[in-house]
C-alpha cells in the first residue's frame, strides 16, 4: 500500500470510529437535530477527503468557539441540558477536528474528543446499541491511532507497513475489549445507580395492545408479536424456564355485548399503596414496563396487594411517581412515560375477598340482549353441580373441551359471543373468557373478565414478558375465595410461534433483556451474589468456611499481586544474569590483577597468554550472553563463576 | 566493596528496566480517564464503568505492546565516518530482533552530550536493519558510551516507553571544523619540508607519454581509450610532482580555550594540507605520526587531536 492510501485509511477508519461514538450519543434522542446535521456533513466531507479546515485554522477554531459559547447561553437560559449540551460540544468539536488537516496528532484529537462523545453516550442513553457503538468506536480508532503513530517512525514519504500494524492493533483492541469486561464485573460498585439512564430503545410504538375496554371480535396479531413489554424480578424466585404466572392489569366488570369495560374512579395519588393484607406466602417482585407495553397501568403477578418505590423513565431523566388507586384493585401511574419500575407484593390465587353488593351485582349483570342459547348451554356444560366452584369448574373444562383455539377472526360482528359459542366455536383468549365469565353469570356466579399477560421467559435472572403473552381469563367470586378460573386452551395461552423478522425482533431484544440485567442494573449485589455463588452459598457453611466467599476477593487480590511481585523478580534475575555474571568476572579478574581499574572485560583477551582458559571461557561467554547472541542457561552462571575461581586461586577448601 | 559501590549495585537492581514518558495526548487520555472514572464512582452509572474499563484495559494492552517492542532487541554499532565536533554526522546502528515484530522505535545514544535521534518503522523479525542517525557532538575527543536508547510510542502514542540496551563502545570525535588559515599552508609550515619521498615511481602531474603495460604492474595506469585504439595495453607516464612534506606541532601542554583553538587550527592546516597534496606528519606529546598521505592518514592525525590533551574517554 502506498503513503496516500495508508494515509486514506487511517482517516477513513479514524472518521468511522468518531461516527461510531457520535452514534452512541444520538441513541438518546436528545442531541440536537442540527448538530446530528453538521455532523453527518462533516462525516461525508471527511470520508471524501475534503477537509475545507486545513488551512484555516484560526478561522474554524474561532466558529468552534463560537458555537460553544452559542450553546453555554442556551445552557444558561434554560433551552438546554447541561450534559446535552456538552456533548454537543463535544461533537463539534470532532467534526472541525475531522474536516481540519490529516495528521497523526489530528488523529489522536479526533480519537480523544470521539471518546468524550462515548461518554456522553454513556450518561445520556442505557440502550444495547451503546455496546456495538463501543466496540466499533474502540476498533476503529485504535487502528487508526496505531497505524498513525507507525507512519510517524516511518520516513517521509515511504508508506507505513499497514497490514503487521493492523494486525498488531488488533490485539490491542482483544486486550482492551476483555480487561475492559473484567475490570467492569470485578471493580466493586461503591456507589447506587442512581444516575443511569434507563430509557430504553423502542423499536416502534407500543404493541401490548391492552386498555381500559375490551372489544370483542379483533384480531389476534397480538399473540406473534415477540417484542418484550415487561420484565420482572421475583423474590422468591421460582428458577424455571417458563413461568406459569398471571400477571394482572385490567379487571373488567361490565359487559354490553360486545365490550367490557372497567368501573374505574382514581383515588388520591400515594408513594406506596396497600390494596390487600400481605401473607407470608407472597411474591415480591421489582417490575420494569418497558416502552413496548405503552400504557399507565401497573401490572402484578395474581393478586396484587402492594405497590410502591415507583420510577417514570422520561426522556432525560428519572422521577419518582405516585400511584393512583382505581377503585377496582387495579393501580395506575400518575402521569406519563416511556418507562415505569416499580415494586410490587402479590398473594397467590385464591385469596378471600368479600366484594361489597353493588360490586357483586355490577358481576352478575347480563348483557341486555343475551342470546338465549347461552343460560341453556350453562346448564348443559355445569351439569349436576350445586357447589358454585364446582359449576364453574365444569363450565371451564366444558369450553375447553368444546372449543377451539384460533387466532383466524372475520372480524366485528353483531354478536360476537354466540358467533363464538355457536357458530365458529373458535376463539381466541378473549372469546373464551368472555364466554366464560357470562356463562358463570347466567349461573348466579359473580364474575369478571381479567386482561394481563401470561407467562414469563426467564432471562439472566429475570422474566420477560412479551407482547404476545397478552392474555385475558375470567376471576370467578365463589364461597371458597376468588377463584381464577381460565378456558383457553392451555398451549395457546402463551405468545404463538413467530415470523422470521419477529424472531430476529425478539431475539434483539432478549439481548437488551440480558444487556439491562448484566450490564446497565449491574451492582454490588449481583458482585456479592457472584462471590457467594462461586463460594457454593454461604448459607449452606458453617463457621469459617461461611466468611470464604467475602475473603475471597482479597485472597484473589493478594495472590495477583504476589504473582506479578514473583513474576517481576523472576524476570529481572534473568534480565539481570550476564549482567551479575559481568560484575563478578569483573571482581575476580580485579582482584587477581588481570584488568586494570576502569578496563572493560570485552578488553581481556589482548593478554591471552596470562589468562587461564575457563576464565576466558567465561568472559566469552558473559559477552555472548550479554549482547544477546546465545542467553544463559539456568545454572550456568554459577559454573562459569565456579572454573573460573577455580583456575585462578585453586580448588575451594571445602 | 564499598559502601558506595554497594549503594549503587542495591540503586541499580531497584531502578526500574524501563522508562516511562507520558506524552501530551497520555496526559489527556489519563485525565479524561480520571474524569470517568470519578463520574463512575460519582454516578454509580454501569456505562461509564464500562467506558472506564475499556480506557484502563487499553492503558494496560499499550504497555503490553510497546514492551513486547522493546523486548529482545539487539543492537550492532556500526559506528561514524568522520564526526566532527559542532556538525552533524552520520551514525549507524546494525538493529536486530530475533522473534517478533517491532514497530516505532526511536533509536539515540545514552550519551547525555550526544544529541539526536532516528526511528525505525518497523523490524521484522531475523532481519538486520541498518538505522542511520544524525548525531550532534558539542565538543572533541573520545565518548565513552554505555548503551543506547531505545524508545518506542507504540502504539497509540500515549505513552512513550524506553529501555537502554548496554553496547559499550567509543565514539571518537574530530575537533571542530574551522576554515584553513589564510596564509599559504604549505609555506608556514615551519621546520620539517622535505622533498618527496624516493620510493614513489609513479609521478600525478602531466601526462609526459604512453608505453606497454609490463607485467606485474598497476592496471589502473592503463590507458583504455589508446589501448583499444592500438590493440595493445598502454599505460600513461606522468611527470612526477614535488611533494613537500610538512610536519605539525601541537603544544599539549596548553589547556582549555587555547588548545581547543589550538586543535581546531591543526586539524584545519591538515586537511588543507592533505588537499593540496603535502605528506603531514603531526608531533603531539606523546604521539608522534611520520608524514604521509592519504584518508587513513589524515583519519590517524585527526584521531590524534581529537585525544590531544584528554587522558581517556569522557563518561557520561
Amino acid at each position: 500500500m502506498t503513503a496516500r492510501g495508508t494515509d486514506r485509511l487511517r482517516g477513513v477508519l479514524r472518521d468511522l470510529g468518531a461516527a461510531a461514538a457520535f452514534l452512541a450519543m444520538t441513541l438518546s434522542s436528545q442531541v440536537p437535530l442540527w448538530m446530528a446535521l453538521v455532523f453527518i456533513a462533516a462525516l461525508g466531507l471527511a470520508l471524501l477527503d475534503l477537509r475545507p479546515f486545513a488551512g484555516h485554522v484560526r478561522e474554524s477554531a474561532l466558529l468552534l468557539l463560537g458555537s460553544i459559547l452559542v450553546l453555554w447561553a442556551m445552557v444558561a437560559s434554560g433551552h438546554m441540558d447541561l450534559v446535552v449540551a456538552a456533548c454537543t460540544c463535544a461533537a463539534l468539536l470532532t467534526a472541525q477536528r475531522m474536516l481540519s488537516a490529516p495528521g497523526p496528532a489530528v488523529d489522536q484529537q479526533v480519537a480523544l474528543s470521539g471518546l468524550l462523545m462515548l461518554c456522553g453516550g454513556a450518561a445520556l442513553s442505557a440502550d444495547l446499541a451503546f455496546l456495538p457503538c463501543l466496540f466499533a468506536y474502540t476498533i476503529l480508532t485504535s487502528l487508526a491511532v496505531t497505524l498513525g503513530e507507525v507512519q510517524r517512525a516511518a520516513p517521509a514519504g515511504a508508506p507505513p507497513p499497514a497490514r503487521p500494524v493492523l494486525r498488531a492493533a488488533v490485539a490491542l483492541v482483544l486486550v482492551a475489549v476483555v480487561g475492559g469486561a473484567l475490570f467492569f464485573f470485578a471493580f466493586p460498585r461503591l456507589s447506587w445507580n442512581l444516575a443511569a439512564h434507563r430509557s430504553t430503545l423502542s423499536l416502534g410504538g407500543p404493541v401490548a395492545g391492552l386498555g381500559d375496554r375490551l372489544r370483542l371480535g379483533g384480531s389476534g396479531e397480538l399473540k406473534s408479536n415477540p417484542r418484550i413489554v415487561f420484565r420482572a424480578e421475583l423474590e422468591p424466585d421460582p428458577r424455571v424456564d417458563s413461568l406459569d404466572g398471571y400477571w394482572v392489569a385490567y379487571r373488567f366488570d361490565t359487559f354490553d355485548g360486545v365490550e367490557w369495560r372497567e368501573q374505574a374512579h382514581p383515588g388520591r395519588p400515594l408513594q406506596r399503596l396497600t390494596v390487600g393484607p400481605r401473607t407470608s406466602r407472597g411474591i415480591s417482585q421489582t417490575i420494569e414496563l418497558l416502552p413496548a407495553y405503552g400504557s399507565r397501568t401497573a401490572v402484578a403477578l395474581d393478586r396484587p396487594v402492594q405497590f410502591s418505590m415507583a420510577t417514570a423513565y422520561l426522556p432525560a431523566y428519572s422521577i419518582r411517581t405516585a400511584l393512583l388507586p382505581m377503585g377496582d384493585e387495579s393501580v395506575r401511574f400518575d402521569g406519563s412515560a416511556s418507562g415505569f419500575r416499580y415494586n410490587a407484593y402479590s398473594v397467590p390465587i385464591p385469596a378471600r375477598v368479600e366484594p361489597d353488593a353493588a360490586t357483586r351485582d355490577r358481576r352478575l349483570e347480563l348483557p341486555p340482549h343475551l342470546d338465549p342459547r347461552i343460560p341453556a348451554l350453562a346448564h348443559e356444560l355445569a351439569g349436576n353441580a350445586t357447589e358454585p366452584a364446582q359449576m364453574a369448574r365444569r363450565l371451564e373444562r366444558g369450553l375447553l373441551q368444546r372449543y377451539r383455539y384460533t387466532l383466524e377472526l372475520p372480524g366485528p360482528v353483531a354478536d360476537p359471543l354466540a358467533d363464538f359459542l355457536f357458530q365458529r366455536r373458535a376463539g381466541h383468549c378473549e372469546d373464551f373468557a368472555t364466554a366464560l365469565a357470562v356463562l358463570l353469570r347466567t349461573l348466579g356466579i359473580p364474575s369478571r373478565v381479567v386482561t394481563g399477560f401470561y407467562g414469563g421467559e426467564r432471562i439472566a435472572n429475570v422474566y420477560a414478558v412479551r407482547a404476545g403473552d397478552a392474555h385475558a381469563w375470567v376471576e370467578a367470586d365463589v364461597p371458597a375465595g376468588t377463584l381464577r378460573l381460565d378456558a383457553t386452551p392451555p398451549q395457546n395461552r402463551s405468545a404463538a410461534r413467530t415470523t422470521l423478522l419477529s424472531w430476529f425482533l425478539g431475539a434483539y431484544e432478549r439481548l437488551e433483556v440480558r444487556w439491562l440485567s448484566g450490564v446497565v442494573d449491574y451492582s454490588f449485589a449481583d458482585q456479592v451474589t457472584f462471590l457467594r455463588g462461586m463460594g457454593g452459598g454461604a448459607s449452606q457453611r458453617r463457621g469459617l468456611q461461611a466468611h470464604l466467599p467475602r475473603a475471597a476477593p482479597l485472597a484473589g487480590l493478594g495472590a495477583l499481586v504476589l504473582g506479578a511481585g514473583l513474576l517481576w523478580f523472576l524476570w529481572r534475575r534473568r534480565e539481570d544474569e550476564a549482567g551479575r555474571l559481568g560484575g563478578a568476572l569483573h571482581r575476580l579478574l580485579a582482584a587477581a590483577g588481570l584488568l586494570a581499574p576502569g578496563q572493560w572485560l570485552e578488553e581481556l583477551p589482548r593478554a591471552p597468554q596470562a589468562v587461564p582458559t575457563p576464565v576466558r571461557r567465561a568472559v566469552a561467554r558473559y559477552l555472548e550472553a550479554r549482547f544477546g547472541t546465545r542467553p544463559l542457561q539456568r545454572g550456568e552462571r554459577r559454573a562459569l563463576l565456579d572454573a573460573a575461581r577455580t583456575a585462578l586461586h585453586g580448588p575451594r577448601a571445602l | 566493596m564499598k559502601f558506595a559501590q554497594r549503594l549503587a549495585r542495591w540503586r541499580r537492581w531497584f531502578r526500574p528496566p524501563r522508562t516511562l514518558r507520558v506524552t501530551r495526548a497520555g496526559k489527556t487520555y489519563l485525565l479524561l480517564t480520571l474524569g470517568v472514572g470519578l463520574g463512575a464512582l460519582n454516578t454509580g452509572n454501569n456505562l461509564l464503568y464500562l467506558v472506564l474499563g475499556v480506557q484502563l484495559a487499553t492503558i494496560v494492552a499499550s504497555g503490553l505492546l510497546s514492551e513486547a517492542s522493546l523486548r529482545g532487541l539487539r543492537i550492532r554499532r556500526l559506528g561514524a565516518e568522520a564526526p566532527h565536533a559542532g556538525e552533524p554526522f552520520v551514525y549507524r546502528w546494525a538493529v536486530s530482533r530475533q522473534r517478533g515484530m517491532a514497530f516505532a522505535l526511536t533509536f539515540s545514544e545514552s550519551h547525555p552530550e550526544l544529541v539526536g535521534s532516528s526511528t525505525l518503522a518497523l523490524l521484522r523479525p531475523s532481519e538486520e536493519v541498518v538505522v542511520r542517525c544524525q548525531l550532534l557532538a558539542p565538543r572533541r575527543g573520545p565518548y565513552a558510551l554505555e548503551g543506547v536508547r531505545v524508545t518506542t510510542t507504540f502504539p497509540l502514542g500515549l505513552f512513550s516507553k524506553g529501555r537502554i540496551l548496554e553496547v559499550p563502545g567509543e565514539l571518537l570525535v574530530f575537533p571542530r571544523r574551522i576554515p584553513a588559515p589564510k596564509a599559504d599552508a604549505v609555506a608556514e609550515a615551519g621546520r620539517g619540508d622535505r622533498p618527496a619521498r624516493r620510493y614513489r615511481r609513479e609521478g600525478d602531474g602531466d601526462t609526459a607519454g604512453l608505453r606497454p603495460l609490463r607485467e606485474g604492474e598497476d592496471a589502473r595506469r592503463v590507458h583504455w581509450l589508446k589501448s583499444a585504439q592500438r590493440g595493445q595495453l598502454l599505460r600513461v607516464e606522468r611527470d612526477a610532482e614535488e611533494t613537500r612534506s610538512v610536519v605539525l606541532y601541537l603544544d599539549t601542554a596548553a589547556l582549555g580555550a587555547p588548545l581547543e583553538r589550538a586543535c581546531e587550527e591543526a586539524a584545519a592546516r591538515v586537511k588543507a594540507l592533505l588537499a593540496l597534496g603535502a605528506e603531514v606528519g603531526l608531533e603531539a606529546a606523546p604521539e608522534r605520526l611520520l608524514p604521509d598521505h592519504g584518508p587513513r592518514h589524515e583519519r590517524r592525525l585527526l584521531g590524534v587531536l581529537a585525544r590531544a590533551g584528554l587522558e581517556e574517554a569522557n563518561p557520561p
